[in-house]
């Protein structure tokens, strides 16, 4: 079926049109100064320096790292538990839950957002079922709190999914092996079920963070104009002050920021003495 | 009769490895001819070629004389059974035997008709509503049948069509491949690798290997003529013994002269001799032609398939002096150290080095504390070839110092004449603790007798089959004991209805026409 | 004792898990009946915002260019990403090593990456930014989806499926269309179904590649947000609606189907 092969090469031109290449484009910008002019071009790094040696750059790249790393960790211990506890489910109650988890992810992510808005007003139902206990009103739009609750609340559906197909996959004669031989349910929890679900955390951590630290929508709805993360840094550079060299650099760095991450989460999965956890 | 396809120097190449190398074959109308291989011998490649699924890399392809290398599957009049069927899962059994029909838009009436006959054909009238994945792998098969024939083509290809169906059902569906092959009167192209198949149903067979032909020809030619020894093995399990064929219907082997129906080889050419299993008989060891011994008998359902060994191999007998472990201790200097005695062929005086002696004699020092080995920096001895007692001293640079006896003797060799084998081995020395901590003990044993058979024909080296101790590995003790290496003997394989026990002496006996005179394969 | 202790938790932790994933649904659905401005006090039903909604154009566009370029997206990405995954179910090893790795790019990568990159591509080549540019972007991030998930219904093929259609007379064409593609059905439809969801949800890559007033739903429930504008809670309103409907349509299809199929057997 040899002549099947060819329906494949107009994508394969496309791609390297509308993927590669503007990928290119973005090394090209994040090396060169402005005046995008061919014949004048001029290869510089001083795009990273400016971005890595500014003062207030440096704290909003710190903040976004801090918001990722807090909603992952989130994701993870509020989506294991959820994970856990459907997988042990019937069948039918599985199918059921995964369902209920999975339908809000189809809806737009700006839509769910925007909904929290309203829920975390001053006045909002939140503050309104806190004001029966005798608490608040608490000031919770436009702090870190609401931009960590937005990013859990849209991510962390891709979290208990990863988990949730690692606990199903999972061979169900290792913890009847476990037993078997003498270890109690905490116990093979630990030394077996938890390691071998690893792979799902790991590439649910994965799906967080990276949307995590790039998101630029959340922190501008839910942590209002002033609150800057990277994303909204690139967004300004890209579309108000016009400096795209500058914005490419800012991406490339986040790119490579995120994809080193990645690897490091990555290795611990791989490293056998990473296993010990739970000891 | 005439030639349906021709293949023309067929050469196949896959990515620089070559599949086929120059395949030349003619099949003739209403043949059932099979292409019979161990699977990678390029039969599937050949079909697939002829299917028009790939392209050979040179030469032709010639249909009714016409070259159809360029012509697509779609336009050939060749329809294939494919391997697992390929049947369409999302149409049931009626639409997958349309499928062509309906491509070549004949008229409904027709289609129906057509469809009809063909279930008739393979008995799966009632079948025509069914799901075709939830039928069973003989009905599937059916099928598949029905959707090829339906189109009427000129010739059948059946890839390895039984391969996934139970012993049972495979017999029935070859009788019935034969029968519908003949009713249609059509030629079928059947790619197997198992021989009974291609025994049972062909009216010709090409036995292919390594992307070359090997032989043609009908069923009975190929098994009781088989061309060279590969195509006697894989036609059945074989007797294949050496022998030399002195002169036309005469023939040596195990140092007798057979009568046989062979001819035209020349004076004393050296040859394979097959012997079927099914052909030799056991009778009482003075009937025999050979006389032997049962080795092993084993049950394969309808019959025992018994080994008679003819001949044990060569075997030679060495000594083994285990001593206790008892090293030189030297407190000055805090060391130990132990060697043993060795024995040492005339020949290998020459060729001796320090290595050789450190190693043979197992020479070491250590520390007694840490364990750890302190080398051995001075080895002096002095040889002469011829038998005798000759001292070697080992000394480290602290002084301690072992001597050891090197035992030089030239009757460490056996030579067995009838088979022209050598085989060589000397007595040892060994400490009862590393006797104890050998896991594979066989081996050990050895490399320990520096044991080793070759032929003398050609000096290859002749696998060591059995190794015999009289010792228990687990308790052995001080003392002298035997171990007796061998070589495989003579064996034949027999199908017998019989039972014999292992140990029964027996005689064997074959007829001449059951002799079959090969060229040596090198 | 220990089993009861467990299934209670777990009942408390399911539910809160519900509650936490629609409360904020229903409470867009509640406030866009609301019959005042306010996003926290219910004062009452009314169906005003849906006819300010109505009656606002920009609003009436940006769903209009919403549902188009999310049809033309799905249809193009599904009919290249089949094709492309088809081909390169066929293609040599390598070759397809080296395109998946590449497609993954868009999957792997920060949307926002992707959006500048797509912004400065465009701009280099002088397309004006608009609907040309939303729709190409759209296709350019469908494709990679589609192929995922039309790869593994291939891979589960039987290799000499094409191969008997096409030795029964079918012409390769013929093969593709009467015996693949129902085969690969499956993975198609869910393909086609991710890539409107993608496309009609997409929010960052529309955002940096759209102008000339082309905006989508996103874009809009963006830069409106910084007013109150309960017309937004109508609008979203009708985004979960359409979504739903789309899911159901797609989940409940088949179950009708195969009742039916077993009714005639």
């Amino acid at each position: 079926m040899r002549q099947f092969r060819n329906m494949a090469m107009p994508y394969i031109v496309w791609m390297v049109v509308m993927i590669v290449l503007p990928m290119l484009l973005i090394m090209l910008y994040a090396f060169t100064d402005q005046g995008n002019d061919v014949a004048t071009i001029r290869f510089t790094l001083e795009n990273f320096t400016r971005f890595f040696s500014d003062k207030v750059f440096m704290s909003v790249l710190k903040r976004s790292l801090y918001i990722a790393v807090v909603t992952t960790v989130i994701c993870i211990f509020l989506g294991y538990p959820i994970a856990y506890v459907i997988a042990n489910r019937s069948e039918k109650s599985k199918m059921f839950w995964i369902l209920l988890i999975t339908l809000p992810t189809w809806i737009n992510m700006l839509v769910r957002t925007y909904a929290w808005m309203g829920i975390l007003q001053d006045e909002g139902i939140i503050n309104w079922l806190l004001g029966f206990l005798g608490i608040g009103p608490i000031t919770m739009i436009h702090t870190t709190f609401a931009v960590v609750l937005g990013m859990v609340y849209n991510f962390v559906p891709f979290m208990i999914l990863q988990i949730y197909t690692a606990l199903t996959k999972m061979d169900k004669s290792f913890l009847e092996a476990a037993s078997d031989l003498g270890a109690n349910k905490v116990q093979s929890f630990l030394r077996v079920t938890l390691p071998l679900s690893l792979p799902g955390v790991i590439s649910g951590i994965t799906l967080v963070f990276l949307p995590a630290v790039s998101s630029f929508f959340i922190p501008k709805l839910l942590g209002g104009g002033q609150y800057v993360l990277i994303g909204n840094v690139i967004e300004t550079e890209f579309l108000t002050s016009g400096d795209w060299n500058f914005g490419s650099a800012i991406s490339l760095a986040m790119a490579v920021i995120i994809m080193i991450s990645m690897y490091i989460t990555k290795k611990v999965d791989n490293d056998p003495t990473a296993n010990g956890k739970g000891e | 009769m005439k030639k349906l396809i021709q293949f023309k120097n067929i050469v196949k190449d896959f990515d620089g490895k070559l599949v086929l190398k120059g395949i030349n074959l003619d099949i003739y109308e209403n043949e059932f001819v099979t292409l019979l291989g161990p699977s990678g011998c390029g039969k599937t490649t050949l079909l697939r070629i002829l299917g028009g699924f790939l392209t050979q890399t040179e030469g032709q392809v010639l249909f009714d004389g016409e070259e159809i290398s360029k012509v697509p599957p779609y336009k050939r009049e060749v329809n294939t059974v494919f391997q697992k069927y390929a049947l369409f899962p999302h149409m049931n059994v009626y639409n997958n035997i349309a499928f062509g029909l309906k491509i070549k838009k004949e008229p409904k009436d027709i289609i129906e008709q057509k469809v009809k006959r063909m279930l008739k054909l393979v008995n799966l009238e009632e079948f025509a509503d069914r799901n075709v994945t939830a039928m069973s792998g003989g009905q599937q098969q059916r099928v598949a049948i029905a959707r090829a024939l339906v189109n009427e083509p000129s010739v059948l290809l059946l890839d390895e069509p039984l391969g996934a169906l139970d012993l049972k059902l495979r017999k029935e569906m070859q009788q019935e491949l034969k029968k519908i092959q003949q009713e249609v009167g059509i030629t079928f192209i059947y790619v197997t690798h198992d021989q009974e198949e291609a025994l049972t149903m062909s009216d010709k067979i090409v036995v292919m290997k390594e992307g070359e032909i090997q032989q043609i020809g009908s069923p009975t030619d190929i098994y009781n003529e088989p061309i060279n020894q590969f195509v006697a093995n894989f036609i059945g399990e074989s007797n294949i013994i050496d022998g030399v064929m002195l002169e036309d219907y005469l023939v040596m082997f195990e140092d007798k002269k057979f009568k046989c129906v062979d001819f035209g080889f020349a004076p004393h050419e050296k040859v394979d001799v097959v012997i079927r299993p099914e052909d030799l008989d056991i009778v009482p060891r003075v009937n025999g032609k050979l006389k032997g011994i049962v080795k092993s008998v084993l049950f394969k359902g309808v019959h025992y398939e018994t080994v008679v060994e003819t001949k044990v191999g060569t075997s030679i007998t060495v000594k083994m002096m285990v001593s206790d472990d008892h090293p030189v201790y030297n407190e000055s200097a805090n060391e130990k150290m132990s060697a043993n005695d060795f024995y040492l062929d005339v020949d290998d005086v020459d060729e001796l080095d320090e290595g050789t002696i450190v190693a043979r004699a197992n020479a070491q020092a250590w520390d007694p504390e840490t364990d750890e080995y302190v080398s051995i920096k001075e080895i002096n001895y002095s040889i002469k070839k011829e038998n005798g007692n000759y001292p070697v001293t080992f000394s480290t640079a602290a002084g301690t110092s072992v001597t050891v006896n090197m035992i030089v003797k030239d009757e460490n060799r056996v030579v067995n004449k009838e088979y022209q084998e050598e085989f060589f081995a000397v007595n040892f020395f060994k400490k009862a603790d590393e006797i104890h901590e050998s896991i594979a003990l066989e081996t050990d044993l050895k490399t320990w007798a520096n044991a080793s058979a070759w032929s003398l024909e050609d000096g290859t080296s002749v696998e060591i089959t059995n190794v015999k101790y009289d010792f228990d590995p687990e308790t052995v003790t001080p003392g002298v004991y035997e171990v007796t290496f061998a070589t495989e003997g003579y064996e034949y394989k027999i199908d017998t209805t019989d039972r014999y026990e292992i140990g029964d002496e027996v005689g064997l006996t074959f007829q001449p026409e059951d002799i079959h005179i090969m060229i040596k394969e090198n | 004792m220990e089993k009861k202790k467990t299934s209670l938790f777990s009942k408390i932790l399911l539910g809160l898990t519900a509650v936490f994933f629609y409360v904020p649904i229903l409470y867009i659905i509640l406030f866009s009946f609301n019959s005042s401005r306010s996003l926290t006090k219910f004062e009452g039903f009314s169906l005003r915002w849906y006819e300010k909604m109505f009656a606002d154009s920009t609003m009436m566009e940006a769903v209009a260019y919403t549902v188009i370029i999310a049809v033309l997206a799905t249809i193009i990405s599904t009919v290249v990403g089949t094709l492309t995954a088809i081909g390169l179910s066929k293609s040599r090893k390598l070759m397809r090593a080296v395109v998946e790795q590449v497609n993954n790019l868009p999957i792997m990568n920060p949307e926002i990456v992707t959006a500048i990159g797509l912004l400065m591509f465009f701009s280099a080549l002088g397309v004006k930014k608009g609907f040309l540019t939303l729709l190409l972007a759209h296709v350019m991030f469908c494709i990679p989806y589609v192929i995922l998930s039309v790869t593994p219904k291939l891979r589960s093929l039987d290799p000499n499926l094409a191969d008997a259609a096409l030795d029964l007379g079918a012409t390769p064409m013929q093969a593709l269309w009467k015996v693949i593609v129902p085969q690969i059905m499956p993975g198609i439809i869910s393909g086609a179904l991710i890539a409107f969801t993608m496309s009609f949800d997409d929010f960052v890559i529309s955002y940096f590649v759209t102008g000339n007033g082309v905006n989508n739903i996103s874009i809009l429930v963006y830069t409106m947000s910084k007013r109150v504008n309960p017309s937004i809670n109508a609008l979203s309103t009708l985004v979960i609606l359409l979504i739903t409907v789309v899911l159901l349509i797609v989940n409940v299809i088949p179950i009708i189907k195969e009742k039916k199929g077993r009714k005639v057997t």
